[in-house]
């Protein structure tokens, strides 16, 4: 093989570009920034069958048309995607397609994003020449919770070879032959993979459907955030598809370093349900005896009055918790004298993808551990017992599974969360915080990378991120003890990120802006920045 | 039949014929197994083995059934979906049961030219069935073929593992009472 | 027993010479016939001498595309780092070729002959039969003498005590015409979907479980054994330059005596039709002839006076194919034949290219419309365009088959096509 660095040159529609030897000329003019259409080709999935002939492109020197995505360049070639010939070939390779396809674009879930819809309009066809009629074949389901539509199938085979080449699972399979060919299982038999719904993000056309999203929305009616999965400690990079302030979808972003273009479907329903049921949604305090509703200021004046009196305690937090959260809440307790604190770890069965094993479902099925212990918070396996007069503050954990009397004989339980539990309402003061998916902040992977994600819903009622409410009490106890440095309370997420990387060695050097898509990841203490920042 | 076939050769027996055992076991028999070890000996992967053995299954019952393939795939250590892609590409495998008497009449190109569609009309008439089906009483299913390889002796009819050729419709009725009656011999 | 379609020209001498003789079938039969000598000289021969006699010989594959075989075989490796294969294509599908199962049927041991010789050439250490499936008479009679062979130490462990081992398995098929296209072919032995692959790699880099292969057709391979025995001087006695040989010519169709007729390359295509087949029957006129099988490019009459070499046909603006000329005579239609050639098409793309899968299926779908007098003007213009599609876009050539004839049809019998049209014209007003 030739030397890293004795790159190949080659021309793309006039613009010269030099790759590393091996490039495919469709990677190579995606560089170069020509977009050549593609439907069997998945940059994620190992085979090139280059059967269905739509990124034929003309190469000088050859004397027919060549499938880019199996060409690899060599030097001195000369492309052109758009030669009057190579256009031809890709008009009819969607005149071909749409020959049998129902045309049912105003019913379809994938209309929007259709590969098929899209290059059809761009090679203007609007209708198809043929009056015969067409081959109807019914839809299908392949797996509980997927439909498969085949008269819009365009049998690229991605869907098969992602399950045989990256899940390592061949049972989604091309049956029959010619015009007549389908996917299908076996049958009476469904697919059981836990990583199967990629089949439905790799397909380029609408003919593979969740049922859960079947005729939920429509592309253009949803907002689409960049987010991390907080299913598990992979933390793959996602999108969520948001309508009206619900999640309707969650598909994965590619990642290389993390879960390249997958996602698990633990992690997509985990997601999906992750903003459904009641929301804590105003600052309750206990003036009385009762819990009754307060305003932002008034609720953190309290509060801090009542930490003022409290000596020594407990900490309870949740590794769902953003590193922004868990760090501020280490500074709220090192103020009140509070050592130690906990968390728990959800755990499941752990699953791996064959194709691509950096990626698993694991075992912690939290976002958030490494970043709960970089924050000195320690594993535990059962709840926390309540500790009798002392103080007591809980960060996220829903208390889902405590007995209801828990925390009540502490001398005074904060409670910051989301959800109110019956242990939850056991609480002095409840300051509720907004969920991963309703704030921006980031997570450390299993293996420490830190990574960001971004606010896809509106909060509910007056919640705020546990950052910023945790930051400013904060604020509210230093006033109340004439601290001589007042620290600036963040407004949003850089800042918080900051402050945070300038007291954590870990995250040396680090800033908001330059954490990058990959993510990055964490240091020694002491050692330089990663090299994986971006 | 214990005949012991030459590795060689296991792999290609006729698999299209009348007489068939249903309910035999595909390599629960000692034959059975005998016949899948003559085939792996003959591969270097056990997938590769895995149309003798569809035909294996289809000579002996007659029809490939979902268990018939769950058991090729079991022992080629495939998936039983795979095998399910790879049988239904193939024309000559019976996914349903067939008639004990699969009649195939060419229509292609030469055979057309000879007047075979009027051979298929009349295999259709006097067996009274539609092309593609098979007869109440099991005896024939009849299927219009592409070429069968035998354009010099138009029309060519294939029934079951033997050739019948220069088939006009005047020697269909003649053909038909050739072939054994409703209780199998 | 003379063989029924036997011509009583002198160049029977090579493939068809004991075709009707059922005793040639056995091996005893075979070894009175001079079989095996040449196996018995090749063992003695290193096997790029081998490759050499064959190359010098000029015998082109007769599958369809006519490659010069010795030049195929050069192409393997000469120092092997594992296995070698050869793949004999007995898939023989291509409407209006019957070739193949003539010589296997009468003469199974000349092909195992050929292909042990062959073996030897390319090193290959096994040789995969692949028969089609629906041929059982076929196969009864080439499983009988592969196992005689083999009894007789004509394959296996020491070939004519020669210490050099080859074995070799009959394999067949199910009912794929794309499993005889050769990648199609190798994806099938491998247990797979007849799905032909995107060369490169090619065979004799990365065939037949991942191995060096070398996939030549029946006929091909059966012309062996003559030539190793007989040097390719003897060889190339008949034909041209660049089509040397005999060729066993496949003739069907509106034929007064269709059959099989090994001739030596190079006659005049109506010589063929007309004085060895005896012109079509009752005296009619040739309409139209598809000189090399289903898959080549229609003739006139007018064009019959063209000579039958690869070079020959392709100059006539077809191809010599599979050597079948398919007639049809002047009670035949153009449309309808044209249609049942689409739907062979169809029905047997393997279904991977877009162009093929969906093209093939909507070609027929025109066509069936106009043969029932439905067509429209524009269906010609649409017909035209699917045949560019359809040219050299794919991944292997079954796309291009269907064009050959098709355009070529369109070309020559356009007023077929319109005559059916302004039938459905004059029914509409
Ligand atoms: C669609 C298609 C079908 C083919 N079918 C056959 C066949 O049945 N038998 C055959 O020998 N070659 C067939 N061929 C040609 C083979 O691909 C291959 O060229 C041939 O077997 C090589 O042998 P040869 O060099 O001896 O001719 C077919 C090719 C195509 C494209
Ligand atoms: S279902 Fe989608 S991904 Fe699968 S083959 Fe069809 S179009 Fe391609
Ligand atoms: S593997 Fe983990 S992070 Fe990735 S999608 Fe699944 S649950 Fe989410
Ligand atoms: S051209 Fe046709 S038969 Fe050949 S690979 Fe493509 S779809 Fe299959
Ligand atoms: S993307 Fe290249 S052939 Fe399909
Ligand atoms: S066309 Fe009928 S056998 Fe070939």
């Amino acid at each position: 093989m030739t030397e890293g660095n004795d790159l190949i040159n080659l021309i793309i529609d006039g613009i010269e570009i030099a790759v590393e030897p091996g490039t495919h000329v469709i990677d190579a003019a995606e560089r170069a920034g020509v977009l050549i259409p593609r439907y069997c080709y998945h940059p994620g999935i190992p085979s090139r069958p280059a059967q269905c002939r739509v990124c034929l492109v003309e190469i000088e020197g050859q004397p027919k048309l060549q499938p880019s995505c199996k060409m690899t360049v060599t030097e001195g070639m000369v492309v052109h995607t758009a030669s009057e010939e190579a256009e031809d070939a890709r008009r009819a390779v969607i005149e071909l397609l749409l020959v049998n396809h129902p045309l049912d674009c105003p019913i379809c879930d994938a209309a929007g994003q259709c590969m098929l819809q899209d290059y059809a309009l761009e090679t203007e066809q609007l209708r198809s020449r043929l009056h015969e009629e067409k081959l109807v074949q019914g839809r299908d389901r392949i797996a509980d919770d997927i439909l498969y539509f085949a008269d819009r199938c365009i049998i690229c085979t991605r869907c098969v070879r992602f399950m045989s080449e990256v899940a390592g699972d061949e049972t989604l399979i091309v049956a029959q032959r010619g015009d007549r060919n389908v996917i299908d299982t076996f049958p009476g038999r469904d697919l059981d993979h836990p990583f199967q719904g990629n089949i439905v993000d790799v397909c380029p056309v609408g003919a593979l459907v969740h049922e859960d999203f079947l005729f939920k929305a429509r592309f253009w009616d949803m907002d689409q955030t960049a987010s991390i999965c907080p299913g598990c400690s992979t933390g793959c990079n996602v999108t969520i598809d948001v309508k009206e302030n619900q999640i309707v979808r969650v598909k994965p972003r590619h990642n290389p370093e993390v879960n390249s273009y997958w996602m698990c479907d633990h992690g997509r329903k985990h997601l999906v349900m992750s903003n459904r049921g009641e929301r804590a949604d105003v600052p309750l305090i206990r003036p009385d005896g009762r819990l009754v509703a307060a305003d932002w200021s008034e609720a953190l004046a309290w509060v801090a009055d009542r930490l003022l009196e409290v000596t020594g305690g407990d900490a309870v937090v949740s590794p769902d918790s953003a590193n922004e959260s868990l760090f501020f809440l280490r500074e709220l307790l090192d103020r009140l004298g509070i050592g130690g604190g906990s968390f728990r770890v959800p755990t499941g069965e752990e699953a791996t993808l064959a194709g691509f094993p950096k990626l698993a479902l694991r075992a912690e099925r939290a976002p958030n551990t490494t970043g709960a212990e970089l924050f000195g918070f320690a594993r535990v396996d059962d709840p926390a017992p309540s500790p009798a007069g002392a103080g007591l503050i809980v960060l996220e954990d829903p208390l889902a599974d405590h007995e209801p009397e828990w925390g009540g004989e502490a001398a005074f339980f904060l409670y910051v969360g989301g959800r109110l539990s019956s242990a939850a309402r056991n609480a002095h003061a409840v300051l509720p915080v907004t969920g991963f998916a309703e704030m921006e902040g980031s997570f450390t992977n299993f293996e420490g990378r830190v990574q960001r994600f971004h606010q896809a819903l509106r909060p509910p009622g007056l919640a705020r991120p546990a950052w910023m409410v945790l930051s400013r009490l904060i604020a509210e106890l230093d006033l109340r003890r004439g601290a001589e440095t007042r620290t600036e309370t963040p407004l949003e997420v850089g800042q918080a990120f900051a402050a945070m990387a300038v007291a954590t060695p870990e995250l040396g050097g680090f800033e908001w802006d330059s954490i990058g898509p990959k993510g990055a990841r964490l240091v020694a203490a002491g050692d330089a920045v990663s090299a994986d920042v971006a | 039949m214990s005949r012991r076939l030459h590795p060689a050769v296991a792999g290609a027996q006729p698999f299209q014929l009348a007489e068939r055992d249903p309910d035999a076991p595909l390599f629960g028999s000692e034959e059975g197994r005998e016949r899948l070890e003559a085939i792996l000996s003959r591969y270097p992967t056990r997938r590769a083995a895995l149309l003798p053995l569809l035909g294996y299954a289809q000579e002996l019952h007659g029809w490939i059934s979902t268990g018939d393939m769950e058991e090729i795939a079991e022992v080629l250590e495939l998936t039983p979906a795979y095998v399910w892609s790879v049988a239904s590409f193939y024309t000559m495998y019976n996914k349903h049961p067939a008639g004990r008497h699969m009649i195939q009449v060419c229509t292609n190109i030469s055979c057309h030219l000879n007047g075979a569609p009027r051979v298929l009309e009349e295999f259709l008439e006097q067996t009274g069935t539609v092309e593609g089906e098979t007869t109440e009483d099991g005896r024939f299913t009849v299927l219009e073929a592409e070429c069968l390889g035998a354009c010099g002796f138009a029309t060519a009819v294939q029934i079951n593992d033997a050739y019948h050729e220069n088939v006009t419709p005047e020697k269909v009725a003649e053909i038909l009472a050739s072939l054994d009656g409703p209780e199998s011999s | 027993m003379a063989y029924p379609y036997r011509d009583d020209r002198e160049t029977t001498t090579i493939l068809s010479r004991h075709m009707g003789e059922p005793e040639a079938r056995s091996l005893s039969g075979w070894l009175e016939r001079g079989g095996y000598e040449a196996l018995r000289k090749a063992v003695q021969m290193e096997p790029d001498e081998i490759t050499e006699v064959v190359k010098e010989s000029g015998l082109r594959g007769r599958g369809g595309a006519g490659f010069p075989t010795g030049m195929k075989w050069s192409f393997m490796p000469s120092e092997p780092s594992g296995p070698h294969y050869l793949c004999a294509n007995a898939d023989e599908s291509e409407p209006g070729a019957f070739k193949d199962r003539e010589i296997m049927r009468w003469t199974p041991h000349l092909l195992i002959e050929g292909c042990l010789i062959a073996a030897r050439a390319i090193r290959a250490e096994h040789v995969y039969i692949y028969v089609r499936g629906e041929f059982f008479p076929v196969i009864r009679v080439l499983n009988q003498a592969v196992v005689e062979a083999y009894e007789a130490g004509y394959i296996g462990e020491s070939v004519c005590d020669s210490g050099w081992g080859c074995d070799l398995t009959v394999h067949i098929g199910a009912g794929a015409y794309i499993a005889g296209e050769e990648t199609g072919l190798m994806s099938s032995l491998m247990g797979g979907r007849a799905e032909p692959w995107m060369k490169p790699p090619f065979p004799a880099q990365r065939g037949v479980f991942g191995a060096p292969t070398t996939v030549n057709n029946v006929e091909t391979l059966a012309s062996v054994p003559g030539i190793v025995m007989n040097g390719s001087a003897w060889y190339r006695q008949w034909g041209s330059e660049k089509s040397p040989g005999t060729k066993m010519w496949c003739c069907s169709g509106n034929l007064t005596k269709p059959g099989n007729y090994e001739l030596e390359l190079g006659l005049p295509l109506g010589e063929i039709i007309h004085d060895v087949c005896g012109g079509p029957p009752e005296g009619r006129k040739v309409k139209a002839v598809l000189p090399g099988g289903s898959s080549t490019a229609f003739l006139t009459a007018d064009e019959l006076d063209c000579v039958t070499t690869y070079e020959g046909l392709q100059e006539a603006g077809s191809a010599l194919g599979t050597a079948s000329p398919i007639v049809l005579d002047e009670t035949a239609e153009i449309v309808p034949a044209m249609r049942r050639i689409a739907q062979f098409y169809a029905h047997e793309s393997c279904g991977q290219c877009v162009q093929c899968r969906e093209g093939t299926a909507w070609i027929t779908k025109i066509l069936r419309r106009i043969e029932e007098g439905d067509g429209e003007p524009r269906d010609l213009d649409t017909l035209y365009d699917l045949c560019d599609q359809l040219t050299g876009r794919t991944i292997c050539v079954l796309a291009d088959s269907v064009v050959f004839p098709l355009r070529s049809s369109l070309d020559k019998f356009r007023h077929e096509y319109e005559a059916l049209m302004r039938r459905s014209a004059s029914v509409a007003t």
